[in-house]
């Protein structure tokens, strides 16, 4: 069956997964997979492995299953078999064309959004097997290029998109200047130690949306936070080593995150709309290196909004008018419960909030998100294609009044854009930050 | 008409006692499991008389014992009373089987230590 | 049939009540040490408040998202789950042979009730083997070893009602029915069907993670 999956796929090629196939051998596979297996994994490799008994419940989790009008293939127990039970079966002697199929099932169709975790009844985390196999992918040197090429990023110069060392400073920098444009006495405070709060972001706000660093340094002004940003390298928390399996270099990235915020004596960290890069400072990153809970504390924006607005250190002007709906991303609804505070804030600076269902912790992934949208162009039809049922989804809300779609995650933006075009929609797609900086009392603008 | 029905009485009550306990020895099918509240199974399947001469039986406290302050009293036998006058359907304090576990110690116990007769569940309650 | 049966019913039974119980063990023992030499974290995010709280609300029918999604499933396999733990294990005839042999002794069920649990497994069975036949998401991941375990299972059941209504063979059928329970009994551990021990323990770990860390419900 898996083969004749195979045959069946659209053939996209990526040139990572074609560098890495180039070069391997089946000796090779062998030992990566016997390392992994064997020698990386644990009690729950093992038990996940045992206990499944194959029944299929988990597959109407699944957005990519859905919306390929449940096709087997896309169920998440059917990747499991077309990937980990294979190589267990045949004790790691897979062929050079299983592993290109195995690094496309758990990089582009998989977001590791730990939906089919809450309807396993065994609660098997399928997420985890998929990271299994992509730290496989990824110690065979066939992670697809593009988010390859980001967790270079990260190794090089510690953050995911090159920002060079005086293009961070001077971006932050020139945000200032536009921002006391608005607020004459606005600063954006680098390196000030002991402040309560270090702001920190995802490398693509610098890169391309230096407006969101704008919008919450506004933010940040008005409620009178005692904050601070950091001139140097740790400034990003994103990770997209995270998502390749290279552990190594997400650990590498997250101490270097912790001690800019431990040498800048802060208290906390409060970190953007970002699902992913929660994800790995709050989930992932910290175990690796041994922390149980985060070292400093971790507040992701919906948290941080809501503490600001329900402590009225922010104001609202006037309630933002068009009717929104609230995507809730993985990372921090299923990762993290803040889905009731997302509504609280939505509901304090929104007239009106239009529920999209199923919503919540059973919200539908925007299917951006685990690396997928990382994967760039080659896989971005296949991921749109992957998530008709978002577009349903979606659609019903706009029926029901939605015009605005409020989605605080970057990922989920970016991937829930794609997935605004191509179904043609017609939504306007928002962070909570932008909505907040529009409708919030500004003294002194 | 009176001593005419008097008679009549006496031949019937005399014709049902000797019916029944001949019935008991000489044509006995099963063990009877009317005594049980809510019986399981179908009574087991006994032949009195046949299993006793195939099992070279000649006592009757073999079976019918006599159990006195919890020591078996050799020399007498209790064949005149039914299992369910000493053995009550359920346990009791006193450390007398109940009713099913003295049927089946009779029974199953010994065919088990002898190695002959039945001794599964269905063996001996057969259905019709 | 003396000798077999005393065989069936004797060191047969303690081999398989052995590899049962010391296979459980076994499992148990070999998660818990690797379980300490490689993931000592598990231990650390298990919350028995969390992990209980999850576990009840699947134990419950209909008590999950997912459960009210697949209503036939959840009816099907709540009866057959109930009905294949508690048929052993209260039919008289069982309680009446541990009592024999051990002095113990525990309620039991009528047997018309044991025996329309009986149906209900064999019922749930071939529903089970429909399912997996009929349903592609379900085939897609079925290979002969499912098919094989759904028999394992089903071997004592059938054998056991056939033997129970003396339908033919009463004393072979009982003897297959002593047999392929003791099978299935000792394939529990090293098979999938370890989920009887497993699944409590994974569920309880995804309830603590979502409880503890993610603050989040899990059904």
């Amino acid at each position: 069956m898996a083969q004749s999956a195979k045959s069946e796929a659209k053939q996209i090629v990526d040139p990572g997964i074609e560098k890495g196939a180039a070069g391997l051998t089946e000796e090779r596979i062998q030992a990566v997979i016997h390392r992994v297996l064997k020698g990386e994994s644990g009690a729950r490799l093992k038990v996940y492995v045992d206990t499944c008994v194959h029944c299929g419940l988990c597959s109407d989790a699944c957005h990519y299953y859905l919306s390929h009008d449940k096709d087997p293939r896309y169920s998440p127990v059917a990747k499991v078999k077309q990937t980990l039970w294979e190589m267990i079966r045949r004790d790691g002697r897979v062929s050079v064309d299983f592993m290109r199929r195995a690094a496309e099932i758990a990089h582009t169709e998989c977001n590791l959004c730990k939906r089919c975790a809450m309807y396993c009844p065994f609660g098997i985390d399928i997420a985890y097997l998929m990271l299994v196999v992509r730290r496989i992918v990824h110690l065979l040197g066939m992670t697809p290029q593009y988010i390859q090429d980001t967790a270079h990023s990260h190794a090089a110069v510690s953050n995911q998109m090159w920002v060079k060392p005086d293009e961070w400073p001077d971006t932050l920098q020139w945000q200032e200047e536009e921002a006391r444009g608005e607020i004459p006495t606005l600063r954006i405070p680098l390196e000030k130690e002991g402040a309560d709060i270090m702001y920190s972001v995802i490398g693509p706000e610098p890169k391309f949306q230096a407006q969101l660093i704008y919008q919450a340094a506004m933010i940040m002004d008005m409620a009178g936070v005692n904050w601070t940003m950091p001139a140097t390298a740790g400034w990003d928390n994103s990770d997209m080593a995270m998502y390749t399996g290279d552990n190594e270099v997400m650990g590498r990235i997250k101490r270097e995150h912790f001690e800019t915020a431990a040498r800048l004596r802060v208290r906390r960290i409060v970190m953007g709309e970002c699902g992913h890069a929660f994800r790995s400072v709050y989930d992932v990153g910290n175990r690796w290196l041994g922390w149980r809970i985060p070292p400093i504390p971790i507040i992701h924006a919906i948290e941080f909004y809501h503490e600001l607005l329900t402590s009225g250190k922010i104001r609202v002007a006037k309630k933002f008018q068009t009717p929104v709906t609230i995507h809730d991303p993985c990372n921090v609804v299923r990762g993290a419960g803040l889905h009731h505070m997302a509504r609280e804030v939505a509901h304090a600076i929104c007239e009106e909030v239009v529920e999209m269902y199923p919503n919540c912790e059973h919200n539908y992934c925007c299917c951006a998100g685990g690396g997928v949208i990382n994967c760039g162009p080659p896989w971005k039809n296949k991921r749109i294609e992957g998530n008709r049922v978002k577009a349903d989804q979606l659609a019903d809300a706009k029926i029901r009044g939605a015009k605005v779609l409020i989605a605080p995650c970057h990922n989920c933006h970016s991937g829930l854009e794609d997935i605004n075009h191509a179904y043609e929609l017609g939504l306007d797609i928002k962070f909570f930050g932008d909505i907040i900086y529009e409708v919030m009392e500004k003294p002194g603008a | 008409m009176k001593p005419f029905v008097t008679v009549l009485l006496a031949v019937a009550c005399g014709v049902l006692w000797s019916t029944t306990t001949l019935l008991a020895q000489e044509d006995m099918r099963t063990v009877p499991n009317d005594v049980f509240m809510a019986p399981q199974r179908p009574p087991a399947v006994f032949v009195h008389d046949e299993h006793n001469t195939a099992a070279g039986i000649d006592e009757c406290n073999r079976c019918h014992h006599v159990y006195r302050d919890g020591q078996l009293v050799e020399d007498e036998s209790s064949e005149d009373y039914r299992c369910s006058d000493c053995h009550a359907e359920t346990d009791t304090d006193d450390g007398m089987p109940a009713l099913m576990d003295a049927f089946h110690g009779n029974c199953k116990q010994c065919h088990l230590e002898k190695g002959k007769g039945p001794i599964m569940c269905g063996e001996c309650h057969q259905r019709p | 049939m003396h000798p077999i049966y005393g065989w069936v019913t004797g060191p047969l039974t303690w081999i398989a009540f052995v590899l049962f119980f010391g296979g459980l063990l076994y499992r148990l023992a070999q998660l818990l040490v690797l379980i300490r030499r490689k993931e000592p974290f598990i231990f650390s995010y298990m919350s028995f408040k969390y992990g209980l709280r999850s576990i009840l609300h699947w134990l419950l029918p209909f008590g999950t998202v997912n459960w009210r999604l697949h209503p036939v499933m959840t009816i099907v396999t709540f009866a057959f789950h109930i009905c294949l733990l508690a048929a052993p294990i209260f039919l008289m005839a069982h309680a009446l042979l541990f009592e024999e042999a051990w002095g113990l002794g525990w309620p039991s069920l009528p047997d018309v009730v044991a025996d329309g649990m009986t149906m209900v497994v064999m019922a749930g069975a071939v529903f089970f083997l429909v399912r997996r036949i009929v349903r592609p998401e379900v085939r897609f991941v079925t290979s002969t070893s499912d098919y094989l375990l759904l028999a394992l299972v089903a071997a004592p059941f059938v054998t056991g009602f056939i033997a129970y209504h003396q339908l033919f063979a009463y004393r072979w059928m009982l003897v297959a029915h002593i047999v392929s329970g003791q099978v299935l009994l000792v394939a529990i551990p090293f098979t999938r069907l370890v989920h009887m021990l497993f699944a409590p323990l994974t569920r309880a770990y995804m309830g603590s993670e979502f409880g503890g860390v993610r603050h989040a419900v899990d059904w």
